[in-house]
């Protein structure tokens, strides 16, 4: 067994997960011609740090949408806590708990920092027209509520004496840390994050790495798209290389990056035919 | 001058619900609809049937009016949001041409040549000063309520849907809900407010309600300022005087009607590329027509997840 992060110890590998957070089994999407998830398998278990790594057009992105619900799949089954989400659409996933960022930050630019993370509370209940008018209490309590959860967050990711700044008005690496710290008002059970290192640098860099760590310390399941190898090594129990819509390796991320196939498949030195494709490493 | 003058008051504090209202749709939430003032004729023609032809009291067939555009106002936007962008102007247009065309050629709406014998809400030699009054009054609980709403935390959902759909619905909230609502609520102030001018001015015509109609609107909610409590309010009271104002030019009736026509898009055009946020609009305001509309296309460049 491989002991990867003195932070977090986390077993990875299948066998040793004992409970599963997230589970996606026989997950097929494709769209005419192109495959983006072919018969895929994926086990993230709570407070594991999974890393998903492959060229592009490998379908780590349209891994996220299967997940998340913005792009339906063809088959297969996605459960968080057992419980079945793949009929569910996108909102209501959000709701069962899955928590996603994109890849540019698509932050609110017309609203404060501040009301960027209350609109992300997973039982915001003021997106209701019922609930603003007939249920003024439940909306102060939950305002309340809320707004604690915000500052707090608002300090994890530094951005506190931002509060009241227009969203648009935040450096993009900024804007990256609120996007994350959005996701992380839904306080559910599984957290995707597509490329969060992407075009930040230096001190947002520590930050958002420092939140990841905290976050899956505290028990949530965290799948992560990233092309910064470095990044992923030094913070994923896990890695999963896909390609073509397939998981083509499973294991430490060391080993993986070691494996010559993978790095093969990555830089497309060689021709597809030519590489041993099933089975590798799992 | 005295009737002149409360005519001209009349039709700027109903321009001013209309504005306001369309507001919620356009502005705050982004949504280009060509069809909100079909959703005025409808509350004002069904009003006026309901007391003329079966003699429902006045103020109950107005509420009446308000609730049948309301409902109708699901028949546009549950499949036309489906098809949110481009695509909706399109179907919103088809909506209110539909609709012009059916008004204009059905018998009972009094066909093209308009309906008329509706009853009054109030009788007496003030009537019209009581009906301007009731107007007024409408007018100014109309922006009340769109301002409470909006600066609450429906109007940050609302807000939130405009820039980005998607990273919405991926925090748990129904972006199609949020635009049905808004739809519904837009459209019940506008068709209560037809059915007030319909008791007002006692006589509707079909033409009244077409693409001119939108055209109109869309430059007070433009000109006064989108996603603004304020904007809309100060470009419904200008677009209804500047016409009033080049009438006193004198020009024959047949270069003036198109004349209008010219000036409003003009102005739309003016605004677009000076000032898109409108007169109200702060330039940090966060909205405007500028707001969306850069949100929109970045969210084309940035691609949606779709294919």
């Amino acid at each position: 067994m491989v002991r990867l992060s003195r932070r977090a110890p986390c077993k990875w590998g299948r066998k040793a997960l004992n409970r599963p957070t997230l589970e996606i089994s026989g997950l097929c999407k494709r769209f005419g011609g192109i495959v983006v998830a072919d018969h895929l398998n994926l086990v993230i278990g709570g407070g594991e740090i999974v890393g998903l790594i492959g060229p592009n057009g490998a379908g780590k992105t349209s891994v996220f949408n299967l997940i998340t619900g913005f792009v339906s799949a063809d088959a297969g089954a996605i459960s968080i806590n057992e419980q079945r989400i793949d009929r569910l659409p996108a909102h209501a996933r959000a709701r069962a708990g899955v928590a996603r960022t994109w890849q540019n930050a698509r932050i609110f630019t017309s609203l404060s920092v501040f009301d960027n993370l209350l609109i992300g509370a997973r039982d915001y209940p003021g997106a209701t027209l019922f609930n603003n008018i007939f249920r003024r209490g439940a909306l102060l309590q939950a305002r309340a509520t809320q707004g604690d959860r915000a500052e707090q967050i608002l300090k994890r990711i530094h951005l506190t004496d931002k509060a009241e700044v227009f969203a648009s008005e935040l450096s993009f690496g900024q804007q990256k840390l609120l996007a994350i710290g959005r996701a992380l008002m839904n306080n559910g059970p599984c957290l995707l994050l597509d490329e969060p290192m992407a075009g930040v640098a230096g001190h947002i860099h520590e930050t958002i790495g420092e939140v990841i760590r905290a976050e899956a310390a505290a028990g949530t399941a965290v799948c992560l798209v990233e092309h910064n190898v470095g990044f992923v090594r030094e913070l994923c129990h896990r890695g999963v290389f896909m390609f073509a819509g397939k998981v083509m390796a499973d294991g430490p991320v060391d080993q993986l990056l070691e494996d010559p196939r993978l790095t093969e498949l990555y830089f497309g030195t060689k021709p597809v035919k030519d590489l041993p494709l099933v089975g590798v490493l799992t | 001058m005295i009737e002149y003058l409360s005519v001209l008051a009349a039709m700027a504090l109903i321009n001013v619900v209309l504005a306001v209202s369309f507001n919620l749709v356009l502005g705050y939430g982004g949504l280009v609809s060509i069809a909100h003032p079909i959703f005025f004729a409808l509350g004002a023609y069904a009003s006026g049937l309901l007391a003329r032809d079966l003699g429902m009291p006045v103020p109950l067939a107005i509420l009446a009016g308000g609730a049948i555009a309301m409902i109708s106002s699901f028949a546009l936007s549950v499949p036309a949001l489906r098809v949110s962008g481009d695509y909706m102007v399109i179907t919103s247009l088809g909506f209110q041409l539909a609709l012009v065309h059916i008004i204009t050629n059905v018998e009972f709406t009094g066909a093209a040549g308009g309906l008329t014998g509706i009853p009054s809400a109030f009788e007496g030699p003030i009537r019209g000063q009581l009906g301007l009054f009731a107007i007024a009054v409408f007018a100014i609980a109309c922006v009340a309520i769109v301002r409470w709403l909006m600066h609450g935390p429906y109007g940050r959902a609302v807000t939130a849907m405009r820039n980005d759909e998607q990273a919405l619905e991926s925090l748990g909230r129904s972006p199609m809900a949020i635009k049905v609502m808004l739809f519904a609520m837009a459209c019940g102030m506008a068709g209560v407010v037809g059915g007030f001018y319909a008791h007002h001015f006692l006589y509707l015509t079909p033409e009244q309600f077409g693409t001119f109609a939108s055209t109109a609107l869309l430059t007070m909610v433009v000109v006064g300022g989108a996603a603004t409590t304020w904007g809309p309010v100060l470009g419904a009271i200008l677009i209804t005087l500047l016409p009033e104002a080049i009438r006193f030019l004198d020009m024959p009736i047949s270069v003036m009607a198109p004349a209008q026509g010219v000036m409003f898009s003009v102005l739309v055009l003016i605004f677009m590329y000076l000032r898109p946020q409108g007169l109200l609009g702060g330039a940090r305001a966060g909205g405007g027509v500028s707001s969306w509309y850069g949100s929109r296309a970045e969210r084309r460049v940035n691609g949606g997840v779709k294919p």
